[in-house]
């Protein structure tokens, strides 16, 4: 941009209450036209400096000097600046263009293929591909790094990014990054991963940023080990950072739905503009199974609320903070009513062998395949016991499992973990008016030892002796 | 110079009321004012405006996206600098900035500023030092002088709490950066250097050179307590003296950052990618092997790390999908791997795998003693076991009703020059001594599985073709 002639150059002025009198610009005044002032602005309680400009050559050093952005301006010839609004100041605006509106998710035909073998993490980062991920962020952690490296070494055969950050602190604001700017993303975590993401996730979800964490739940607390556990469901379930965060927490349970429900996680994570929590368990990870594709694969759009560096999307902000209490209590209200929103329409479960059972299964992940393999077991002795099987741990698909209650008289929750899912069963019919459910009783193991096929089998056929 | 990249109204501030619409919420005398200010020209200059992302970290500027007229992020606390990446590498036609203090970019970022330095991606980080954390109200940070007296340094920073850290020196010191400079405000001619390096910064990235830096020393009056012109005398005296000023890395001139990708959306590339294939699978097995067990046949197969156990597991599994039936796979993980017994649970099903697991298998495969110890009595009556005669020389006692076949796996392997065909022989023995699938089922499967190596697939059938008869010869 060329600079105007000392002729042309514009001498200063100020509104005196943009004026915080720091007096940056005395000290550059070469003809001493700036001085402190001593009158106190009555709407700022500051004392603006003043202009006497009889010795002005325009030379700018003040301009230049001053911080404050409709501080010390160019005076134009012919304005009258006393009574015009700085708004005006500048003429147009540089981008006159419209918002963006959303680009749609385009869904692309895939021809029949045969069933993959794979592995449940290599399942999940294929149902990611399917769903139009190509951005994957990163920290090595077993169970869950057969994901990092598949995604390493396809991705940029896809022309997608796959980046290994820092650590996992840094992955979850990778992702907010990239979610902000509108794309889907995904990570594959495990346990102690989880945890150190956790604080980005509540911001994610202040913000409203889309995002996939896939956690393959281990053994804990602290180090722990690398062999199964369903420890983290509280964490997901109830405990996602600071503030009142919710998100969808998925459960597969076989490598076939580790890429179905990866898919399911993108389409609701951009739904509802909240992040998507898919938990496995370090068994699933690396179970190899059947895995059919779907019929479609996705081209993902790009919303209009996307951060995303164009003229279009240049007014959106991703931001969670509301400095006023009632904005914030506002903002909290609307992700509540988003959360109920989730509750009302997202809550899933596979019930096997349900219609007649007096006892009934409540299992999850990998526990919830041993446990289908005890009714099958049961059935064929004659015992009437079926599976419920939440495939959204959050929220409790409860609405599918009142009906069941008329005829059950035994729950039996089956887990990997110290009743973190007995809890969100006994708070979802606590918080459905069921103050008097039927007898709950739990099969539990922890550090990796998960419930066995003929344990639970065992255990109801000895609860059948003592009922009957 | 004016611009249009600040807000017309800052509607984010107060809601655009009154004097808060026009002003910022820096006190008297502030850095940052400068820094937003010579900022937003270098955009307007560069006429990048529609493509900038501002990334505002948790700091006094936390509140940057009130007064830029850009594509605005506001980033947790230290974390600015890979949120920016997350942008860049959304949209690599972004103008990312990375706009950090010193308590986010050198106290809690400090992993995430020096990675992303690493990285080098076209980024521009610009960073306020002004050696105190203001935002939260004068504590001591990572930059505050020897001797400087903060809320947390009552007494004045002393040894015990570090020495201040020369961010700009560190981030020079490191492979990944184009371009990094410790510039000043404190008077007009560091304010032109300050207002050239920013803009430089963001040309690192307009022209896709890779990562910038630039360090602003910058003055807070109000946590020094003092006015605004004995802070910049201050900075200019004494945070110079710590922090010199000037360039500290430029290898702009022949620099250029790899481009970074724009993704591929092709069905076709897809599925090559993830090895689906739309050919026929031939089939070879007319039933479920009942025989065996009703539905569902359980397996074993556990040797020593290396025996290859797990790739013959998965050479069943995907044997008996081919053949339309359901499958599953477990691999054993955990100390045992360690050169103890590694063992693989599958399943086939008729229908529908259940339960994964196989403690009690209908069939077990064994590579080793401690293996054939350990699961052989809980094999279920009626199963079969094979096992490998050339380590395992004598047989516990197997439940009533299991038959036991003992083939020299590892002997067979080496007498065929390969001991790690030992798994093919194994499988060679199950099929012959179990008719779980037809020959050609395991040998389509085994021929799929070496398909990238063709080489190696006679040698394989004859290694399948020598368990089988080993077991027809016993």
């Amino acid at each position: 941009m060329s600079q105007p002639q000392m002729s042309e150059r514009p001498k200063p002025f100020v509104f005196p209450e943009y004026c915080k009198g720091c007096g940056r610009c005395i000290s550059v005044c070469a003809k001493n036209c700036i001085s402190f002032g001593t009158e106190i602005n009555p709407q700022t309680g500051l004392i603006p400096i003043v202009l006497d400009l009889e010795a002005c050559n325009g030379c700018g050093l003040c301009i230049t000097a001053c911080p404050e952005p409709y501080g010390l301006q160019p005076q134009l010839p012919e304005v009258d600046y006393e009574l015009i609004d700085p708004a005006t100041l500048f003429g147009p605006r540089q981008s006159a263009a419209t918002p963006a509106e959303t680009t749609p998710d385009e869904l692309i035909d895939l021809p029949a293929t045969a069933p993959l073998v794979i592995k449940g993490n290599y399942a999940a980062a294929i149902g990611a591909l399917l769903a139009g991920c190509r951005h994957v962020y990163g920290y090595p952690i077993t169970p869950s790094t057969e994901g990092a490296e598949f995604m390493a070494k396809y991705l940029p055969q896809l022309d997608g990014v796959f980046l290994q950050a820092v650590s996992e602190v840094a992955t979850v604001n990778i992702m907010y990054g990239c979610g902000g700017a509108g794309l889907p993303c995904l990570t594959f975590t495990s346990s102690p991963g989880f945890s150190l993401m956790l604080e980005g996730i509540s911001y994610m979800i202040g913000s409203e940023v889309p995002g996939v964490f896939l956690d393959i739940m281990r053994g804990g607390p602290g180090l722990g080990n690398i062999a199964p556990e369903q420890s983290d469901i509280k964490l997901a379930c109830r405990g996602l950072g600071h503030g009142n965060t919710h998100a969808i927490v998925l459960a597969p349970s076989t490598p076939q739905e580790m890429l179905d429900l990866t898919m399911l996680a993108f389409q609701l994570t951009f739904k509802y503009r909240n992040p998507v929590v898919i938990l496995g368990d370090g068994y699933l990870g690396q179970m190899t199974g059947r895995v059919t594709l779907p019929n479609k694969m996705i081209r993902p759009g790009l919303p209009d609320w996307a951060v995303w560096g164009d003229a279009g999307h240049r007014r959106n902000l991703i931001c969670s903070i509301y400095l006023s209490e009632p904005e914030l209590e506002e903002h909290n209200k609307r992700l509540i009513a988003k959360y109920a929103a989730m509750s009302a329409s997202e809550q899933r479960a596979d019930l096997f062998h349900c219609a007649d059972a007096d006892t009934l299964i409540v299992a999850c992940t990998t526990p919830a395949q041993m446990a289908k393999g005890a009714v099958q077991q049961l059935r064929q002795k004659g015992v009437k016991v079926g599976l419920f099987r939440p495939v959204t741990l959050w929220p409790f698909p409860i609405q599918h499992l009142l009906p069941l209650l008329k005829r059950v008289e035994r729950i039996v929750v089956v887990e990997a973990s110290d009743g973190q899912l007995e809890d969100e069963l006994r708070l979802a019919l606590s918080n459905a008016g069921i103050f008097k459910p039927p007898l709950i009783e739990n099969i539990r193991h922890y550090g990796g030892v998960l419930p066995g096929q003929t344990e639970i089998v065992n255990r109801i056929l000895a609860t059948q002796e003592v009922a009957s | 110079m004016t611009t249009t990249v600040f807000y017309d109204r800052f509607e984010r501030h107060a809601q655009g009321q009154g004097i808060k619409g026009h002003s910022t919420h820096y006190c008297p005398g502030c850095g940052h004012g400068l820094a937003h200010k010579y900022l937003a020209e270098a955009i307007d200059e560069l006429g990048i405006q529609d493509r900038v992302v501002a990334v505002s970290p948790v700091g006094c500027s936390v509140f940057l996206y009130y007064y830029m007229d850009v594509g605005n992020t506001q980033a947790a606390h230290g974390r600015a600098p890979v949120v920016a990446i997350g942008h860049k590498t959304a949209n690599p036609d972004s103008i990312v900035i990375s706009y950090q203090g010193d308590g986010d970019l050198a106290s809690i970022g400090l992993a995430e500023i020096v990675s992303t330095a690493q990285l080098g991606i076209p980024i521009s980080v610009i960073f306020i030092n002004n050696a105190v954390y203001g935002m939260t109200g004068g504590q001591m940070a990572p930059t505050t002088l020897m001797g400087m007296k903060t809320a947390t340094s009552p007494a004045g920073r002393t040894p015990l709490m570090g020495q201040p850290l020369r961010m700009a020196e560190m981030i020079a010191g490191l492979q990944g950066p184009v371009y990094v400079e410790r510039v000043a405000l404190y008077d007009a001619k560091q304010r032109t250097r300050a207002k050239r390096a920013i803009r430089k910064a963001l040309e690192c990235q307009v022209e896709n050179k890779g990562f910038s830096f630039v360090e602003v020393l910058a003055e807070c009056p109000t946590h020094l307590r003092l006015d605004p012109v004995a802070t910049e005398k201050w900075v200019a005296e004494q945070m110079t003296q710590i922090f010199p000023l000037g360039l500290m890395k430029d290898v702009t001139k022949d620099a250029s950052f790899p481009a970074l990708p724009r993704p591929s959306f092709s069905e076709e590339r897809l599925l090559e990618v993830v090895g689906a294939s739309m050919e026929e699978v031939s089939r070879f097995a007319t039933s479920f092997p009942s025989h065996l067990a009703k539905g569902d046949v359980a397996l074993k197969l556990a040797g020593a790390g290396g025996d290859g156990a797990q790739t013959a597991a998965m050479l069943i599994t995907n044997a008996a999908i081919n053949e339309g039936f359901d499958s599953t796979h477990i691999p054993s993980y955990g100390p045992e791997s360690r050169g103890g017994t590694s063992y693989a649970d599958v399943h086939v099903a008729e229908r529908e795998v259940l339960s994964p697991a196989a403690p009690n298998p209908h069939l077990l495969v064994a590579f080793n003693a401690p293996s054939l110890a350990k699961f052989g009595p809980a094999v279920q009556p009626g199963g079969v076991v094979v096992y490998d005669s050339s380590t395992i020389h004598s047989v516990p006692e197997l439940p009533a009703g299991v038959t036991a076949h003992g083939v020299p796996f590892t002997q067979i392997a080496a007498d065929l020059g390969r001991t790690l065909v030992k798994n093919v022989v194994a499988l060679g023995a199950l099929q012959e001594a179990t008719q779980l699938f037809p020959k050609e089922t395991f040998l389509y499967a085994i021929r799929n599985a070496l398909k990238e190596k063709c080489a190696m697939i006679p040698l394989n059938e004859e290694a399948f073709a020598w368990g089988a008869r080993a077991v027809r010869g016993n």
